[in-house]
């Protein structure tokens, strides 16, 4: 172990960068690939079927079946659409999904860039992903597409308001825009973690996750049965999966953030209780994993049980709904903080 | 008062949840699902598959031309000619369904006056090729009548099984 | 109709009016009442035996039938109170105990009367268990399929027989269980009216053989069409499947053919998909017919009509062509500055001119209320079936009826009086009726013996009367002779004046001739020949009234030919031939003997590559450079022949003082032409049916025993025959009904070609 780190740290600084990007990004693609396999037969089960079971035992292939056949099929270029806007629309959108998870910490000090304003980009990383789907609706001169881009564009900026006023609780409660801190900042255990005073900035939060991922019940950017399928419908082969793999990876980043803002991420449930040291062995990473793992079902259980949302009530719930609960709970919050009510705020 | 409700009842989410917990019970329920190639679900003996024309048992077709199926069927998928064959009875020279018209609902089975033209349990079938020219989705004369001699015995038990409800 | 007192009955609580001595059923039926029937038929004699229209009348101890019970003021009746429906369903069971329940294989399914009835008027349920009978099936022909077990016993088959075919073929035997209907001998039904009875069975007893399996009622479309093999133009609905015609059945139109049909018309649409049928545009190369395009055979044709000589270029068109092909088509040779344009291809002699548009001279309805009727050279029974059916109707209602004939034909009615004379003395005999009546003989030795003294005298009595010249007079070779001797007998017994004509539209071309610059008649052509000669539908070997000049004459001409099947001698001859529709699949006009215009739409698709004429001869005109060939409908072309046509009527008139001289010789041996029923056009000849009919010409020379007897020769002989350069072999028929030193062989059949004219000198010897 030593004589790997030895040679880790005698390899120059972009190799080392290289290696911890490829560290983190190698389980998450591998994640994403089974996490599409896990939505269809989590999905199949709720609906009392079996889901895919042919490409090896019980279809745990399947994903890689289905990353051969997109491969493989050819990327179609509508005649009349922008090329290289066509082209740059799914890298614009993957960038970030896989950019954000730079400031992510997995553990105490286990980040790739600890910076303080960790916050702040990832807010802006997970905002810039809607360029992407705007450009694709855009280039491809498709009226679906454009309607699927319009109404994508629309749905992500009125829940990024949302999204923000409920992280501007978090960081009132914490103090601090690093992650780290954050996180630091809900140490003492289940009850200390900021999902109990902040619940309903817990709640809109994640329900903003869903909706900024496009997911179901938001998923009128797709809309199958109106615009076919949205910004996405003249792309095929490599570039959808590049699309594919953005909804997933964005997914997968929605449900990490909210284990590590509302449910004290790395942070031992056990903590401060009588069973802390049974589990003190445990690292962290694995509270973090489970804890996004539990958020990453919910993203499924969703789209098993609940209808496609109209689009105005999509609207009416973002604007009319979940801002001025965010607001007020941000007073909220601040008077708790500026008061020290309760256990949280010392 | 019931505005009241209604907005705190919404404001924990009672109805998504309870949504979600229909869905969380089912995730646990045995599964309904054949595994197809392998398992195969029970046919009934009014099952509706591929079509077949019957013989009497001494070898001769049933099939009089009366054009009553052809006339009967509601998407126009069967083609009927007929003509004096030499023992001077009534026979069809062309007896063509188009599988690509029919739409399996069994009239021409229950128009037939001789139960000739029947629908077989067969429905694992497919046609080599689509090519309009090549025909192979018509089903002919001969084919029909092969179907038939091939599937005769299980027709005949499921026709007598029927045979009080007809 | 107003001094005929009327009286009121009430039927079903309605007031109707009606005449004394109808039939309840005649007042119900023209009352749009339904009352269920089988037997009763409008055109037949009352029998009342199918019980099947029993309907309740007051103060009757039962229900009576309404066929057979005479209206009476005051009466009421109820047709469908519970005692009439009881009454009527009881009937129906009783129908039904011997019906066999095979509905599926029988052709009349779906049309049935029985069935419809049995639906309507029976009940749901048969009480009867006990073994049906069964009656053994007869061939009568080629033409009508027997099932005698399914016959309900109506007898309308057997009143046909006897009151509008006028023979008693069909007949009922045996009582109760045991009755059966039959013909008397096998095969035996040889009407020419006997597919009619196909239409009456109301049952599947009786059903049509060519079409038997083919179709059911329910796949058929129905089109209205004219029939165009006689000059009376029935109206036929033509039944089409799949673009193909199936059948075809009468259209009632009592002015023409009332509810009636010939054989002839009914079963000749088999010829449309006859085996030889043109289905591409022929061209001669190295010597044969080869198969070309459209495109080529007609710049080859327009550039064979535009390259020949004006004077030298003549058309043939069939008598059966529509009024608007023969229009197009003498536009076409005016065009290219010709007017050598001819029908008359039957007709024997020209010697002076035709009168201006030759027609009956009477209308059909007027036919049936003649009190004498002059048969000159006719065989109207054959020639023209549904003709002869008023004629018949004139006959069973006390009018004398009179032929002069060269064969003893046979008729469905009694001759009041006959004269049977070789070809040669029919003029002679003209005369002495001519004689009788004090008119010109046109110089022949006028003494009247008292068999046309008794002609002239019915002629002369008669207050409606006609004199009417048949088929086989017009190809007489002193056709122009007996014309004028009829003429003068019509003008001097005050009667009218007749022409039979031959093809469906004779009178019609003769109209557009009518107005037209006169070329060169049929006979100029063949003497002058042509360079160039163009044939609508005519089947030169055939068709001719002269097969060897014809012969000489495609010989030496190029020859383009429009028509439905090729002939041997076209496939010989014939430079380019191009394929038209026959008439059941083209629209057109044409002009019955009675002077009505019947326009009719094509019904069914061309076979193969065929084209409508009309529509071949407006490219040939457009290909000639010749203006005003831009119609673009048939109806364009027939506004076109109506404006022509304006003030053009039928008109028997012809010029005084042109009596040609007798040019047919008393010779040793003479021959009677003529043509049989079914050889008289392209497509007659080749209906299967028709032909396997007794009515189809067989293959043999008739003569009179005593002919026979004096040459040494016996029925069945093989003997030649020899006329002008031609010699026929064929057996020896020995026929009363030839005259004296006369042989029977027609025209229009096969072996016909290699012979000259119908009438003339000929020998006959053992082969």
């Amino acid at each position: 172990m030593d004589f790997l780190i030895g040679i880790y740290e005698w390899l120059p600084v972009w190799i080392q960068s290289i290696l911890r990007i490829v560290v983190i990004m190698a389980p998450l693609m591998v994640l994403v690939a089974y996490y599409t396999y896990a939505e269809r037969k989590i999905i199949g089960y709720m609906q009392i079927r079996l889901g895919p079971n042919r490409v090896g035992p019980k279809g745990w292939l399947q994903p890689i079946a289905d990353a051969f056949k997109l491969m493989f099929k050819e990327i179609v270029l509508p005649t009349h659409a922008d090329k290289t806007l066509f082209l740059i629309a799914p890298l614009l959108s993957i960038g970030p999904a896989l950019a954000a998870w730079a400031v992510f910490p997995f553990d105490t000090g286990l980040v790739l860039s600890n910076i303080n304003a960790g916050l702040l980009y990832l807010l802006a990383m997970t905002s810039i992903g809607v360029y992407g789907v705007i450009i694709a609706g855009w280039a491809s001169n498709s009226k679906y597409a454009f309607l699927g881009a319009i109404r994508s564009a629309a749905q992500i900026v009125s829940y990024e308001i949302a999204m923000g006023f409920a992280l501007v609780g978090v960081l009132v409660a914490a103090g601090s825009l690093n992650l780290g801190q954050i996180v630091e900042g809900q140490s003492g255990g289940f009850w200390h973690w900021y999902w109990l005073p902040l619940l309903p900035l817990f709640v809109i939060y994640f329900i903003s996750g869903v909706a900024e991922t496009n997911r179901s019940p938001f998923d009128v950017a797709e809309g199958e049965s109106e615009i076919v399928a949205g910004f996405h419908v003249d792309y095929s082969g490599m570039a959808f999966a590049v699309f594919f793999l953005a909804e997933y990876a964005n997914m997968i980043l929605i449900s990490a953030l909210t284990a590590l803002m509302f449910l004290g991420g790395w942070l031992s449930p056990f903590q401060g209780t009588f069973m802390e040291s049974w589990f003190a062995w445990v690292p962290g990473i694995v509270w973090l994993v489970a804890k996004t793992f539990v958020f990453m079902f919910l993203f499924l259980w969703f789209r098993a049980t609940f209808p496609r949302y109209r689009y105005d009530q999509i609207m009416r719930l973002g604007w009319k709904v979940f801002i001025p609960i965010t607001i007020v709970w941000i007073i909220v919050a601040g008077a708790m903080q500026v008061y020290d009510i309760g256990p949280w705020y010392q | 008062m019931k505005t009241v409700i209604h907005y705190i009842r919404s404001l924990f989410l009672l109805e998504l949840f309870k949504g979600m917990s229909v869905t969380g019970r089912y995730l646990f329920r045995k599964k309904f699902t054949l595994n197809y190639p392998e398992e195969k679900a029970p046919v009934s003996p009014r099952f509706r598959g591929l079509h077949a024309q019957r013989r009497y048992p001494n070898g001769e077709e049933r099939c009089i031309a009366c054009k009553l199926c052809e006339a009967v069927c509601p998407a126009n998928a069967i083609t009927i000619e007929a003509a004096p064959r030499e023992d001077g009875s009534r026979r069809t020279t062309r007896y063509d369904i188009d599988l690509f018209k029919c739409i399996f609902c069994g009239f021409c089975e229950e128009s037939c006056p001789v139960d000739a033209i029947v629908e077989t349990r067969l429905y694992e079938y497919h046609f080599e090729d689509t090519d309009k020219a090549a025909g192979n989705y018509i089903m002919t004369k001969e084919k029909l009548l092969a179907m038939g001699d091939k599937y005769e015995a299980q027709l005949a038990e499921d026709r007598a099984a029927q045979a009080k409800y007809r | 109709m107003s001094d005929q007192q009327t009286i009121t009955i009430e039927v079903d609580g309605k007031k109707l009016e009606a005449t004394p001595g109808q039939m309840l059923i005649e007042v119900t039926d023209a009352a749009g009442i339904t009352v269920p029937r089988f037997c009763y038929h409008k055109k037949l004699s009352v029998a009342a035996n199918c019980r099947m229209c029993l309907v309740e009348v007051e103060n009757a101890p039962k229900p009576l039938p309404a066929c057979a019970t005479p209206v009476a003021d005051g009466m009421k009746a109820w047709t469908c109170s519970p005692l009439a429906r009881q009454a009527q369903k009881g009937t129906m069971e009783f129908l039904l105990i011997n019906h066999p329940l095979d509905c599926p294989i029988c052709d009349q399914g779906g049309e049935c009367e029985l069935q419809d009835v049995a639906m309507g008027f029976g009940g749901g349920l048969s009480r009867f268990v006990e073994g049906k009978r069964a009656v053994k099936s007869e061939d009568i022909g080629p033409l009508i399929a027997t099932d005698m077990t399914r016959c309900i016993h109506c007898t309308r088959c057997v009143r046909f027989g006897d009151e509008i075919a006028g023979v008693r073929e069909m007949g009922a035997t045996g009582r109760g269980e045991h009755m059966k209907i039959g013909v008397y001998v096998e095969h035996a039904v040889a009407s020419e009216l006997s597919g009619n009875i196909i239409d009456l069975c109301p049952v599947g007893a009786l059903t049509s053989k060519p079409f038997r399996y083919q179709a059911r009622a329910w796949e058929l479309t129905t089109h209205d069409s004219i029939a165009a093999h006689d000059g009376v133009g029935s109206n036929i609905h033509v039944h089409v499947r799949n673009h193909q015609v199936m059948r075809v059945v009468p259209k009632d139109n009592e002015a023409v053919n009332e509810t009636w049909l010939s054989d002839r018309d009914r079963f000749s649409y088999q010829a449309l998909y006859s085996e030889d049928r043109l289905e591409k545009p022929l061209m001669r190369k190295n010597g044969g017919l080869a198969p070309v395009e459209w495109q080529e055979a007609l710049l080859e044709a327009a550039t064979v009509l535009k390259g020949a000589d004006a004077d030298r270029l003549g058309a043939l068109a069939s008598p059966s062509a529509t009024l608007e092909e023969l229009h197009l088509l003498r536009r076409l040779l005016a065009g290219l500055g010709s007017n050598n344009m001819d029908t008359r291809l039957g007709q024997g002699d020209f010697r002076s001119a035709d009168p201006a548009v030759p027609w009956l001279g009477q209308k059909f309805a007027e036919v049936e209320n003649n009190q004498a009727v002059l048969l000159i050279g006719s065989w109207l029974r054959k020639d023209q079936p549904l003709l002869n059916h008023r004629v018949r109707k004139a006959a069973l209602a006390g009018g004398k009826v009179m032929a002069i004939n060269p064969l003893d034909y046979d008729f469905n009615f009694t001759l009041d009086s006959k004269v049977v004379c070789a070809p040669s003395a029919m003029a002679q005999a003209l005369a002495g009726v001519a004689a009788a009546l004090g008119a010109d003989t046109c110089g022949l030795p006028a003494e009247a013996v008292s068999q046309q003294k008794a002609m002239a005298a019915n002629l002369k009595n008669a207050e409606q009367g006609l004199v009417l010249l048949g088929s086989v007079a017009q190809s007489h070779p002193d056709f122009c002779l007996l014309r004028r001797l009829a003429a003068n007998i019509a003008e001097a017994a005050g009667v009218s004046l007749g022409f039979v004509g031959d093809g469906a539209n004779s009178t019609g071309a003769a109209m557009l001739a009518a107005r037209a610059e006169t070329g060169l008649s049929v006979e100029g052509m063949l003497e002058q020949g042509l360079d160039a000669c163009l044939l609508l539908n005519v089947e030169p070997e055939y068709d001719s009234a002269h097969p060897q000049a014809m012969n000489a004459l495609l010989g030496k001409a190029k020859v383009v030919a429009l028509v439905t099947h090729l002939s041997p001698w076209l496939e010989a001859q014939a430079d380019i031939v191009l394929p038209i529709a026959a008439f059941l699949e083209t629209a057109g006009s044409l002009v019955n003997i009675q002077g009505d215009i019947q326009s009719f739409n094509g019904t069914a698709r061309p076979v193969g590559e065929a084209r409508p004429a009309w529509k071949v001869l407006r490219v040939l005109g457009n290909l000639a450079d010749i203006e005003g060939f831009d119609y673009e409908s048939v109806t364009d072309v027939l506004d076109e022949v109506m404006k022509v046509l304006t003030d053009v009527h039928p008109d028997n008139q012809m010029p005084q003082a042109d009596a040609p001289e007798a040019r047919l010789a008393d010779s040793d041996l003479q021959r009677i032409g003529g043509t049989p029923l079914y050889h008289t056009d392209m497509l007659v000849r080749r209906a299967q049916a028709l032909q396997h009919t007794p009515d189809a010409w067989k293959a043999c020379l008739l003569v009179n025993p005593e002919l026979a007897q004096a040459l040494g020769l016996e029925d069945g002989d093989s003997v030649v025959l020899r006329q002008d350069s031609g010699e026929l072999t064929l057996p020896l028929g020995v026929d009363e009904r030839v005259p004296g030193n006369c042989v029977w062989m027609p025209t229009g059949v096969p072996g016909s070609e290699l012979l000259g004219k119908g009438f003339g000198a000929v020998s006959l010897e053992k082969a």
